[in-house]
Order: C-alpha cells, then sequence, then structure tokens
C-alpha cells in the first residue's frame, strides 16, 4: 500500500515532467520514471520480508526475495549511465533547452 | 555417407575458390569444373544401385534435436536425376565460363556459382522439410547476388528476382510448418506417406496451394512468368545454369517431389493444368517476338516449364516419365542454347537477330551445335526432345476430370509446340542460316573450350535420341517415387508405332513450319505488345505501393517531441488500468503485512519532493528536488532490506547530482515557463498515470509467498558460490551473463559520450551564471574558496578509497561488491574534481576510455576461464590456505567483480572530466591556469606544468565552444 502510493507519486511527477519540453525537465522526469519502476521491482518480490538477504545475519527463511534487488542494482547504474549521456545531450548542440517558446 | 561426401565436397569447392581464383583467374572454373564432373560421376557410378536395383540411399546425422529437426539426406529417383542434372550441367558451364569471361579474377561469380550448386544439391536430397526449405531459401539468395554480379543494370532486376522468390519461400515455409504440426515429424517420405493427404482434402488443398506458389514463383509460370526474361540482366553462364538447367527446375522438382501427397487432388491437377498450359502458350507466343536471342532462350524457358508443370499436374505414371525425360532433355538442349547466345554474344559482338544472320560461315562448329539443340527443342525426331515432347504429349492425354479435358490439354500442348517449332527456327536460322545483315569480316569461330560444353551438351540430346531407351531405369524409377508406386513402366523409344501422339508431333511441326511462313520466322510479330501491361510495370506498381503505405503509416508517429510519442502508450495504459477496474480487479489476497509504520515518512517525503520538482521553475531547485525523490527511494531501499541496493542508490544519487551540476552551468537558471493550459492537461494525463501505477502495484504486486526461484537463490547460494552475500551472488555467479550485458551497456553509455562531445562541442557556461559575491570577497578566488575542500580532501580521499577496497573484497559475503565499490571509488573522484581550484588542475589524467575497456575485457576474459569448468561465466571457486590470512575463499567470480569495478569507474571519470571542461570563469585561474583553445588543444596532465602556463590575456579569453579532452584515445 505505501509502496504502491510512493510508486504512484513518483509515476505522476515523472510523467508531468516528461511532457514538457526542455531536456531538462524531460530528464528529471526520466530519472523518477526510474526510481518508480525499480520501486515496483522491488514490490514485485514482496514487502512484508525486509531482514537483509546476506545469510551470514539472516536465516533464509526470513530473507527478503533477492532476485528483484540483483535487478535493480544493475538497474539503477544503468539508468545512471543513461542519465549523464542525456546530460550531455542537453549540454550539447543548439541551445534547445533555453529557448522559451512552448 | 556417399551423399554426405557429394555435399561436403561442393562446400569444399566453394571454399577453395578463394585460393583457386587468386591462382587462376577466370580458368578457376576448370578445376571447379573436374570436381563437379567427378560428383556427377559419383552419382552416374550410384545409377545400378539407385536405379538399378532400386534402393535408396539415405543418410541421418542429429541437427536440431529438441524439436526433431535432422539433417536427412535421401537419394530416390528424383534425388538422382535432379543431382545428376545439376552436378553434370554445372560442370558445362563451370567449364565454359573460363573462356566466357575477359581474363581476370572472378571470385564473386565463382564463388557464388558452387554455393548454388551446393544449395541446390542439398535441396534435391534433402529428406527434411526444414531442411528443403533452407537450401530453397539458399538457391534464391544465390540467385539474387549472381544476378546483381552485373553491375548496375542488374540490381533492379535482382531485387525483383529476389522478392517474388521469396515470396514463393515464405509460402513454402508456410506449408512446411503446416505439414510438420499437422504429420508431427518434419522428415519429408514420412509426411508424404502419411495418409492425411487423402482423409483432409481441405488441409491438403491449402498446404498443394501453397507449395503451388512456391513452384510457380521458382518456376516462372504464369502470372509469375515475367521475372525469368527479367533475370536476363545476368551474365549468360549464370542464366545457362540458374535459368535454364537448374534453378528454375527447383519448382519442377517441388512438384515432382510433392506429387505423391497431392496428385490426386483435383485442385492439384486442375491448378498445375491450367497455369502450365497458359504459360506454355503465352511463352512460345512471346518468345517468338523476341529480337534478342537470349530473351528468346529465356520465354523458350518459361514455355517449356509450363509443358513440364501441365504434365506433372496430370499426376499419371506414364505423365511423370514424361515430366522425369523432358526435364532431362530440356537441361540438355537449353544449356547448349543459352551457352551457343554467350558464345554468339562473345564473337559477333551482339545477340539481336537484326543484327545477325549468316554466322554459319564464320562459325561452323557453333551453328552446328545450335541447330541440334534447335532441333531438339522443336521436337524433331531423332533427337531426344522429340521423344520426350511425345511423351508429353501422351502424358497430357491421361489428363483426369471430364472426358473433354485430355483433348484439349493435347490441343493447347500441340499449340504451344506449334509456336516452339516457330521460335526455334527464328533463332536458328535467323541467326546461323539465313544472309548476314550486318558485316561480319572480324568474326571467327569460338576456341573450343569455349563451343565445346555446349557441344556436348548438344551432342548427348543427338546420341541419346535414337539410344533413348538407356534412360528407361532412370524414368521408372523417378515416377515410381512421383506417383509414390513400388514401380513404374516406362517405355521409351525413337518409334512408337502410329499412335496419336505420333501424329501430334507431326500436327506440331507441320503447323509450326506454316507459321514460320505466314509470320515470315516471327518478324511480324516481333516487338508487338499483345499484354496492355508488362509483369514488371505491375510489380514496381505494387512495390512502390507497399513502401508508400509503409511511409504513411510510419508518417502517424513521425516527431522529434517526445510528448506525441509520450502520451499515446501513458494513455493506453492508464485506459487498460480503468477498464480493468470498471471490471473489478479479481486477486488473491495481500500476502502478509505489506507495510510498516516508517514507511508512511517515506510516503510524505515522495510527496513533497515530487510536488517540489514539479511546480518549482529553478533547474537547481528542480534538481534537489530530484536528488530529494532519490534519497527517499534510496531509503524505501534500505527499508526493503535492499542493503546493497539502497548504498548503491545513494552514491548514484550523489554523483547524478554532481553531474547534472556541471551540466546546468551550461543552460540558463530558470526552466522556461509551462503555459498554462499545457500545465492543466500534462498535470491531468500525469494524474491519470500516477493513479494506474499505484493501483497496479497495489493490486499486482505483494499477494504471492516467496518465489521458488528467490528460495532457490536463499538456500543454494552459500554451497554453489560460496558467497553469502545473495544479492552480490546473483550478480556475478548465477546471472553474470546478464551482469555483463549491463557492463557492456556502461561501457557503451561512456564512449557515447565522449563521441557526441567530440562531434559537437558543449555549451559554454551560461551568461546567467555569475559569482554571487564580488572581486573583493574570499570566496571569488577559486583558491581560497576550495581550501575548506581540499582540507577535507586530505581527510576523506584515504578512507573513501580504503572504503571502496573494503566494499569490493568483501562484496562476496557480506554488503559490497563491484558495482558499490566502483561508484565510491567514482565518488572519491567527484570529490577531488570538486575540490580542485581549476578544471584543468581537477582533470584527472587517466586514460578512462581505456579503463572502461579493461573492464569489460577484464570480464570477458574471466567469463573465459569459466570454460575450464565447461560454460562460459561459470565461476571457479575453492578454500586455499594462505600463509598469514588463514584459510580463504577464493573465485573468479572477484575477477569478474574487477571488470564491474574497473568499467564503473571509467564511466564515472568520463562524465566528470568530459562534462567538467570549462572555460575562464570570473574567479577562476589563479594558478595560472587556462582554458584550451583551437591553437592550443587541451593537454594531459602528465605534460610538464610549465607548459600549461600560459599568457594570462589568453586565459582571459572566452572560449566560445569548449575544446573537449578524449581521456588520452585521441
Amino acid at each position: 500500500m505505501t509502496l504502491a502510493i510512493t510508486i504512484g507519486v513518483l509515476v505522476a511527477g515523472a510523467v508531468f515532467l516528461m511532457l514538457q519540453r526542455g531536456m531538462v525537465r524531460i530528464i528529471l522526469g526520466f530519472v523518477l520514471l526510474g526510481h518508480a519502476a525499480n520501486l515496483l521491482l522491488m514490490a514485485a518480490g514482496g514487502t512484508y520480508l525486509r531482514a537483509q538477504p546476506l545469510l551470514g545475519y539472516t536465516a533464509a527463511d526470513e530473507a527478503s526475495d533477492p532476485l528483484p534487488q540483483a535487478f535493480v542494482l544493475t538497474a539503477i547504474v544503468i539508468a545512471f549511465s543513461i542519465t549523464i549521456y542525456m546530460l550531455t545531450l542537453a549540454a550539447t548542440g543548439r541551445d534547445d533547452d533555453t529557448e522559451d517558446a512552448s | 555417407m556417399v551423399l554426405l561426401i557429394l555435399l561436403l565436397f561442393l562446400a569444399a569447392a566453394v571454399v577453395v575458390t578463394f585460393p583457386l581464383d587468386r591462382l587462376l583467374g577466370r580458368d578457376a572454373g576448370w578445376p571447379l569444373a573436374l570436381v563437379l564432373l567427378a560428383l556427377a560421376g559419383v552419382v552416374l557410378a550410384l545409377a545400378p544401385q539407385v536405379l538399378g536395383e532400386g534402393r535408396t540411399i539415405e543418410f541421418v546425422r542429429p541437427w536440431m534435436p529438441t524439436i526433431g529437426v535432422e539433417l536427412r539426406l535421401r537419394m530416390d529417383g528424383i534425388g538422382w536425376l535432379f543431382t545428376l542434372l545439376v552436378t553434370g550441367v554445372g560442370a558445362l558451364i563451370l567449364a565454359y565460363s573460363t573462356r566466357y569471361f575477359p581474363r581476370g579474377p572472378r571470385l564473386g561469380f565463382y564463388a557464388l556459382m558452387t554455393l548454388f550448386a551446393f544449395a541446390m544439391t542439398g535441396l534435391v536430397l534433402a529428406d527434411d522439410v526444414v531442411l528443403l526449405f533452407v537450401f530453397w531459401e539458399l538457391t534464391t539468395i544465390a540467385s539474387f547476388y549472381l544476378i546483381g554480379l552485373s553491375g548496375p543494370a542488374g540490381s533492379r532486376p535482382a531485387i525483383r528476382t529476389f522478392l517474388l522468390t521469396v515470396v514463393g519461400g515464405l509460402a513454402l515455409m508456410t506449408a512446411v510448418v503446416l505439414m510438420a504440426l499437422k504429420v508431427g515429424t518434419t522428415r519429408l517420405s514420412v509426411i508424404l506417406a502419411d495418409p492425411v493427404w487423402g482423409e483432409d482434402p481441405t488441409f491438403a488443398s491449402v498446404v498443394a496451394l501453397l507449395v503451388i506458389l512456391a513452384a510457380f514463383t521458382k518456376s516462372a509460370q504464369f502470372p509469375f512468368h515475367y521475372w525469368l526474361p527479367d533475370a536476363m540482366a545476368a551474365s549468360t553462364p549464370v542464366s545457362a545454369y540458374l535459368h535454364a538447367a537448374a534453378m528454375v527446375k527447383a519448382g519442377i522438382f517441388l512438384l515432382m517431389r510433392f506429387t505423391p501427397a497431392f496428385g490426386a487432388l483435383p485442385v492439384w491437377n486442375l491448378t498445375l493444368l491450367t497455369f502450365g498450359l497458359v504459360t506454355a502458350v503465352i511463352g512460345a507466343v512471346f518468345a517468338l517476338q523476341q529480337h534478342d536471342l537470349k530473351e528468346l532462350a529465356a520465354y523458350s524457358t518459361v514455355s517449356q516449364l509450363g509443358l513440364l508443370v501441365a504434365v506433372i499436374g496430370v499426376g499419371t505414371e506414364a505423365a511423370l516419365v514424361a515430366a522425369a525425360v523432358h526435364t532431362f532433355a530440356h537441361a540438355l538442349f537449353k544449356a547448349a542454347l543459352f551457352m551457343v547466345v554467350g558464345v554468339v554474344d562473345h564473337q559477333a559482338g551482339t545477340r539481336d537477330l537484326r543484327e545477325l544472320g549468316g554466322l554459319r560461315r564464320r562459325m561452323p562448329v557453333t551453328a552446328t551445335v545450335a541447330t541440334l539443340a534447335g532441333l531438339s527443342m522443336a521436337g524433331i525426331p531423332p533427337l531426344l526432345g522429340f521423344v520426350s515432347k511425345e511423351n508429353v504429349f501422351k502424358g497430357l492425354l491421361e489428363a483426369p476430370g471430364p472426358g473433354w479435358i485430355a483433348p484439349l490439354a493435347g490441343t493447347v500442348a500441340v499449340l504451344a509446340s506449334v509456336f516452339t517449332f516457330a521460335y526455334t527456327y527464328r533463332f536458328v536460322h535467323g541467326a546461323f542460316w539465313g544472309s548476314p545483315r550486318a558485316p561480319q569480316d572480324d568474326v571467327v569461330e569460338a576456341v573450343p573450350g569455349f563451343v565445346g560444353p555446349a557441344a556436348l551438351a548438344a551432342g548427348l540430346g543427338l546420341a541419346l535420341g535414337p539410344a533413348v531407351s538407356t534412360l528407361n531405369p532412370m524414368a521408372e524409377r523417378a515416377a515410381a517415387d512421383a506417383v509414390g508406386a513400388e514401380d513404374a513402366k516406362a517405355e521409351l523409344t525413337l518409334w512408337h508405332g502410329l499412335s496419336v501422339d505420333l501424329f501430334m508431333s507431326l500436327a506440331a511441326i507441320a503447323l509450326g513450319a506454316l507459321l514460320v511462313w505466314w509470320t515470315a520466322s516471327g518478324e511480324r510479330l516481333a516487338g508487338r505488345r499483345l499484354f496492355p501491361v508488362r509483369g514488371v510495370t505491375i510489380f514496381e506498381a505494387l512495390r512502390s505501393g507497399i513502401i508508400r503505405l509503409g511511409r504513411r503509416t510510419g508518417d502517424l508517429t513521425r516527431s522529434d517531441a517526445p510528448p506525441r510519442h509520450l502520451v499515446v502508450p501513458i494513455l493506453l495504459v492508464a485506459a487498460l488500468a480503468a477498464a480493468v477496474l470498471v471490471i473489478g480487479p479479481d486477486v488473491p489476497g495481500l500476502y502478509g503485512d505489506p507495510s510498516g509504520p516508517l514507511d508512511w515518512l517515506l510516503v510524505t517525503l515522495a510527496v513533497t519532493s515530487v510536488c517540489g520538482a514539479v511546480v518549482t521553475g529553478s533547474r537547481t531547485a528542480g534538481l534537489v528536488m530530484v536528488g530529494v525523490a532519490g534519497f527517499t527511494t534510496a531509503l524505501w531501499l534500505f527499508l526493503l532490506g535492499a542493503f546493497d541496493v539502497a548504498l548503491t542508490q545513494l552514491v548514484v544519487e550523489i554523483l547524478t547530482v554532481v553531474i547534472a551540476a556541471l551540466v546546468l552551468r551550461r543552460l540558463p537558471r530558470r526552466f522556461h515557463r509551462i503555459p498554462r493550459p499545457r500545465a492543466v492537461v500534462t498535470g491531468a494525463i500525469a494524474i491519470v498515470a500516477g493513479a494506474s501505477a499505484a493501483l497496479g502495484a497495489y493490486f499486482l504486486t505483494g499477494r504471492r509467498e516467496p518465489s521458488e526461484v528467490s528460495r532457490y537463490f536463499l538456500d543454494n547460494s552459500e554451497e554453489d558460490t560460496g558467497g553469502t552475500n545473495v544479492v552480490n551472488t546473483i550478480l556475478v555467479d548465477y546471472r553474470a551473463l546478464d551482469t555483463l550485458g549491463e557492463l557492456v551497456v556502461l561501457g557503451v553509455a561512456g564512449l557515447i559520450i565522449i563521441a557526441v562531445l567530440n562531434s559537437s562541442g558543449l555549451l559554454p557556461a551560461h551568461s546567467d551564471r555569475t559569482l554571487a559575491v564580488g572581486p573583493s570577497s574570499a570566496a571569488y578566488d577559486a583558491d581560497d574558496n576550495t581550501l575548506v575542500m581540499r582540507a577535507a580532501t586530505y581527510v576523506l580521499l584515504p578512507l573513501i578509497v580504503f572504503w571502496s577496497l573494503l566494499l569490493f573484497v568483501r562484496g562476496h559475503t557480506d554488503v559490497g561488491g563491484g558495482f558499490i565499490a566502483g561508484l565510491v571509488g567514482g565518488a572519491g573522484f567527484a570529490l577531488m574534481y570538486l575540490a580542485a581550484p581549476s578544471a584543468s588542475v581537477a582533470r584527472i589524467s587517466l586514460a578512462y576510455p581505456r579503463i572502461i575497456g579493461s573492464g569489460v575485457i577484464i570480464a570477458v576474459a574471466s567469463g573465459l576461464l569459466g570454460y575450464l569448468d565447461g560454460a562460459f561465466l561459470r565461476p571457479l571457486h575453492g578454500y586455499v590456505t594462505l600463509p598469514l590470512l588463514g584459510e580463504q575463499h577464493l573465485t573468479t567470480a572477484l575477477l569478474f567483480d574487477v571488470g564491474v569495478y574497473l568499467a564503473v569507474v571509467g564511466v564515472v571519470l568520463t562524465a566528470l572530466n568530459q562534462l567538467g571542461v570549462e572555460g575562464s570563469l570570473p574567479g577562476e585561474s589563479t594558478g595560472g591556469t587556462m582554458a584550451p583553445t583551437e591553437d592550443q588543444p587541451p593537454t594531459n596532465d602528465d605534460d610538464p606544468p610549465g607548459r600549461r602556463e600560459g599568457p594570462p590575456d589568453e586565459a582571459e579569453a572566452p572560449a566560445d565552444r569548449i575544446h573537449v579532452d578524449d581521456g588520452g584515445v585521441r
């Protein structure tokens, strides 16, 4: 429930920003959408078991689902690389992000 | 086994064309012809077994066992006949090619011709429908390239031929899939013998029509007949082999092959008879109209193929005997005629009948060859063509159906033969007899190597006429295979007595002579258009129409503005959510307690940060607000027990803000305003989308027990990998291939940044961006300004490095891993960067593209190590006792993680160095540093410091576009 609300809020913000003109807003929207997607992946694993999947500390039947965590971990890094690539695009070429036309 | 050897020899021949062409140039055709001749000899040597004893040679090797597809070869009578034609005629044509082409390398030609021979042999020997289809398509591809070899003039015909035959290929594929599904095997001989063809006539008819479509496109039957003359843009050897003797016979082969299954279907008989006879007549009429010898021969081929198709459509034993013999006879005389066309073209410099004539005086041998082949084609006794055509007549007279069909079919076939006689006369008389229409003083007879192969083919047609009974075993076996009987009876002789078919032959000859007289051997018909449109025109119109339709469809979404693309899926998802909500979602109850009390704090944080990011007009504020949302996400991950992931998110958030700040300097302080109507519309869409996402997340997740796969990882990771950090073991042990892929994406993103900035430079710092303090303030000077940061760096940097290494080393068992460690290391570089008083001092002199590359290489290398244990990326691990440290766990997954680490660090360094380069800002450059300019490109920091001491005025010069350092790869 709480996670679902968070996801909804992040998606709403992301969609609003991505539908605007201007690269930076789109990038910020993209970042928010990445957060939402990652949290959704986590939600898919279930949220009632919340112990870390470190077998040195946690018994195997209490640990949270490790698979979505592995997905999310790499997803974060990839979203990061795409974000900096988009930032590069925002700072090159024609200066179209500063036009005040809409 | 012998079948595999046949194929392997042909495959080897394809390979040796490369060195042979190097060594021998056009003469490479000789050894290749010898190979094919030897293989034809092998096929002949198999005759006692296959034809005499009636044995079927088979060869099986598993190919795709999971779907039951085998490399299954089978030589029965039909296979034997066609293999002999492909290798025998192939040998003749390759020998002929050595004198057809001018001296010099002919690599593409010989490689493709042998490839084609390989494909064709595979096709006729295949006993698996999948294999059959693969070879079928291979012949199409070889044909496409062979036509295309003849330069720009051949490119359009090549494409037209290719597209058309591909349509047929798709039909064949559909038929193959249907057959395999229905019968339950892909083995061709089993499929053909299956009772389903008799039990389910509807299904049988559908598959039969698909096979017919495939065969018609390949064998140029009406209405697809036009591609064959079109393909005459190819060089003559190609035409002689593919478009006269071999490839077009693939369709005939296919029809004969499938006769056991479809031979009794009325739709099969009727379609083949009708279209075959129509093709036979119009092909013959068109042939009579041609001026160009090659086009004449091409239309003649169309017509002869039509006769073959029609007689196969009859489906009786006698008809298939006729089909087998006529296929054989046609291959001989048509290959000879095509080769003669090439000889004439080569020696006389033209193949236009209006400029030829009387060549027999200059080229007596060629004239004899042409005459012999022509007599065979026209069906004059005692040549082989006479016997085969007579048998075709006899076969057609057995046509099934109402009583009037057989006489009609016979009459139409005679009509086609009347025209055949006429166009043959036009060909032979027009070129070789009669009187010259242009001076021929420099025309000489062709060398023996050139005309020899044609003479051989034509001579065989002459010899086999009286000796036609030697073909009896072949015709019997092929016909028996084609009708699916144990054995068949063929009584091929030159003299049958006074039978109906003899009179049909005589009528064809007599009426043909009349037609020659009446049309002045075709001159009166030549060049006249009988049809209002040409096939090529229709084809081109269809093709451009389809492309236009595609473009129209594409226009709907062709826009640079992302909203136009994004709105559609967003609204569709929302509509889907609404629809489900109206129906009422039927989902299981929540499993366990999904919420904790602290969660609400995070919800509040998320709402606040997102609202802030949406409403703010300041870019910096927007960035900060999105950063807060990122920290909220990190906290969420922490609460959910994903410590590794939370840490990654945290560091990524820091780095994103640092790098975004580097970019935002180049842009105005404030966003442009969102006009009110747009804000309302996009806001509404956003709320709908957010609600859908929230409802989806609520109803579709958290309603099941832990998944089996997660159980597996938790229960087995320690034993499988020796690691206790399950997330890390998933990344580097279980799903290392995924991680490798992600690593490559990461590296590529880094390289793209370099590439983009190299092609279009960074924007300069924006004019909005000025220092908030004046020159009198202590904070104005960059050296003073960064003092605190630099001091802190001395303490923090070693700690960060240590922490990064610690996270890395213990990642397999505890919180950490290559990704996190790499990001923390990158954060260390970011700190150094921020603390530096100027961009040039800050620039880190490591060759970061190489770091990215070495990361990927190390990860792949550790994957290759896995082959020691049998699989790519399988980690090798074990426990070793080291002197000081006691027993330690070692795994190659750690090596893989080194690759991850390096790639991550490399990308962070790339971003900092590429986006951080700076022109002169007020307050910077107290250390005498300068902005790179056009004439003084940026240097790496390993240069002597003195070089960087530029004159102060140059340092002040504002750089319009800032040069970008490429990290030492230039």
